[in-house]
């Protein structure tokens, strides 16, 4: 369970202070997929950071499984997010002169698994995106969606609680967006796991069991969960 | 993060930015050149020295002076007046005091001494033979303890002398006595002339005036000659690890005595040496000796002193070379920081993709150093491997061209000093690493993932 209490995020000092997340709280049950939905500037991405123990608001709690990670020191975090965080980006974030394989196996390495342990993990979650075959090929020879596949791959295969995807589609064509969709949303209601996805995209919001709608750093309207306000 | 993923990322980074890492090491390659050359030619130069002295020096020989200060050269300024040691002005301003024939004699009679020979000084005017012109000569005392080329005749085994009859010639003199070639030269009869101005007393010059005897007079203030004559034992050719300057003639300690007591009678040098060698009796060490006789006040050299003293150059001359080759490295330094700021740049997406991910800043900084590390590695391997294989192939030309002689090369490579530079070079281009890594490690991951 997701947890966000009174959380308050301000950039910059004084009277150039910005304040990008204002007295935010919400929860979000084990299992649902959620729709943080907002314009390009309403805060929705700093909200993910927040919530994914990237950046550090000032003030409220964010409770994941009852732990507040603001309270976490620094190595702590890191741990959480290379043991419960798979992160999904926009631009896929590959690293193009990198095999898939390699690509996949980096959270497996920081978060200190043995090299048999990762074999069979790549392997898996290589299996799950479609991408067995090309598990020794170079990411740049991937085309987009098989790019995001193989990002979706690297999100799943340390089996994190939460999966955030930050407008996983919004380089992709719509023919190789709805594929993806697909992928996440199946993969969601398999492994009992949290997904946010962070998205513009009122369509793709949709078909989110919850949907958060952030307007200038405050929520606008929560559809289909519950404990927020305003 | 394992160190070892660690490093195989850092090693795969570098694959993939290959001309850049190839001419980032071939900066550090340069410096571990010059620094492998130092090396192998430092210890090849030492090789050589140890070469030239134990085919050379007897290791149990002492060269014993007067004077401790001989050794550094002689004492500048005035001296403590001795009315029995004459003090000898040197060409450098320096004065030495001599030995006389009592200190000889007392070293002599040590029960750890062998034997003692003073350098005798021999004023020759010239050698010639029948028949033939004169020319000038320095004339040494035959040294028993070295191996010398013979190119003709026969000369004793080791630690034993020629007879005072003998003379030993170097090979140029073959031609010049007007000898056929080396073997003619052998049996035959060459003299050796000197000539001494006498030392005539007051009192001897007042009787020949007072007798009114010009002869008397004349014969008083005569010089008086000297014409000793000598078989030819051997002719003696120059060798490439030979300290001795064979461009001196050699007679027996016995004949050296003789002519040099004939050629300083009457002079204040009369049994006076600068310097005498003296052998230590074989099973006692020459440092023990040199402890004693430094405690009478003498000056003493081993053949170990002799030895450091040449270390002393080549060790000079190696760390000027290795000076360059720091200066190199230096150089090279500033090139990696370079290289890794750039590389830190590129790759602010990945860094930021893998603090995302969880990696710590200090397995960030690490990939990077590691990095540098690599980039070490690969200049230190490139560098030394064609320093060896230039060197193996130069060998023989520069033994050819310096004349080191047969068997001797000036570059010797080692493999430990090798391998002790290149983790030094690794060493040093992590150090080089650190502020670029430290920079990586500092990234804030939300930054370096922001697309537009």
């Amino acid at each position: 369970m997701i947890e966000i209490r009174n959380v308050t995020k301000t950039y910059g000092k004084k009277q150039n202070a910005f304040v990008a997340l204002n007295d935010i709280s919400f929860v979000i049950p084990d299992g649902a997929s959620v729709a943080i939905v907002g314009k390009s500037g309403s805060g929705k991405s700093t909200l993910m950071h927040a919530m994914s123990g990237l950046d550090r608001p000032e003030k409220g709690e964010v409770l994941i499984d009852g732990v507040d990670i603001l309270k976490l020191k620094s190595k702590a975090v890191d741990k959480f997010r290379s043991e419960k965080i798979g992160f999904i980006f926009q631009a896929f974030f590959v690293q193009a002169n990198e095999s898939s394989y390699e690509n996949v196996a980096l959270p497996l390495e920081i978060a200190d698994l043995s090299a048999k342990v990762r074999k069979k993990r790549v392997a898996a979650a290589l299996r799950v995106v479609g991408l067995s075959d090309k598990e020794k090929q170079k990411a740049r020879n991937l085309s987009g969606g098989q790019k995001q596949r193989l990002a979706i791959a690297r999100a799943i295969v340390n089996q994190p609680r939460i999966i955030f995807a930050d407008e996983p589609t919004g380089n992709l064509d719509t023919a190789t967006g709805t594929t993806i969709e697909k992928l996440l949303f199946g993969l969601n209601k398999q492994s009992g796991g949290t997904l946010v996805i962070v998205t513009h995209d009122e369509e793709l919001a949709a078909k989110c069991d919850m949907r958060i709608y952030i307007k200038d750093g405050k929520i606008d309207r929560l559809v289909g969960g519950k404990g927020g306000k305003k | 993060m394992k160190t070892t993923d660690i490093i195989r990322r850092a090693g795969r980074s570098l694959k993939h930015a290959k001309a850049r890492t190839i001419l980032t090491s071939l900066a550090i390659a340069v410096g571990a050149f010059t620094l492998t050359i130092a090396l192998a030619a430092g210890e090849g130069a030492r090789e050589y020295a140890n070469t030239l002295l134990t085919t050379n020096i007897d290791p149990q020989v002492l060269a014993i002076a007067k004077d401790p200060s001989l050794f550094q050269g002689g004492k500048t300024g005035p001296q403590e007046y001795n009315p029995d040691s004459s003090i000898v002005a040197r060409p450098n301003g320096a004065s030495v005091k001599q030995l006389t024939q009592a200190d000889i004699d007392a070293i002599a009679k040590r029960s750890d001494i062998a034997s003692i020979t003073p350098t005798y000084s021999i004023n020759a005017q010239y050698i010639t033979r029948a028949g033939q012109k004169k020319y000038t000569v320095e004339a040494t005392t035959y040294d028993s303890g070295v191996t010398q080329t013979v190119l003709a005749g026969s000369l004793p085994p080791l630690r034993t002398s020629i007879t005072n009859t003998q003379i030993a010639l170097p090979e140029a003199y073959v031609s010049l006595l007007g000898f056929a070639d080396d073997r003619a030269a052998i049996g035959q009869t060459v003299t050796i002339h000197l000539e001494r101005t006498p030392s005539v007393t007051q009192a001897q010059i007042q009787q020949a005036i007072a007798q009114n005897d010009p002869a008397a007079l004349q014969a008083l203030t005569a010089k008086q000659v000297e014409d000793a004559n000598y078989t030819v034992v051997a002719i003696v050719g120059k060798s490439a690890t030979a300290l001795t300057a064979t461009t001196n003639v050699q007679i027996s300690n016995d004949s050296a005595k003789a002519l040099s007591e004939f050629s300083t009678a009457g002079t204040p040098s009369y049994h006076q040496y600068t310097i005498a060698t003296a052998s230590v009796k074989a099973g006692i060490d020459p440092a023990v000796v040199k402890k004693a006789l430094v405690a009478e006040g003498y000056g003493v050299q081993t053949a170990k002193d002799l030895q450091s003293l040449l270390f002393t150059i080549v060790n000079t001359l190696q760390g000027i070379v290795i000076g360059f080759g720091v200066l190199a490295l230096i150089t090279s330094v500033f090139g990696i920081i370079n290289t890794q700021y750039i590389s830190v740049l590129e790759r602010t997406r990945e860094i930021g993709l893998m603090k995302a991910l969880g990696m710590r800043g200090r397995h960030v900084s690490r990939l990077f150093q590691f990095e540098a590390a690599w980039i070490g590695f690969l200049g230190g391997v490139i560098g030394s491997l064609v320093a060896i294989i230039a060197g193996l192939a130069l060998n023989p030309w520069i033994t050819s061209t310096l004349s080191l002689g047969d068997g001797n090369v000036l570059l010797i490579f080692q493999p430990i000093p090798i391998i002790l530079l290149i983790v030094v070079l690794m060493a040093i281009a992590m150090l080089a690493g650190y502020f670029p890594a430290r920079k990586a490690a500092r990234l804030d991951p939300i930054e370096a993932l922001r697309t537009e």
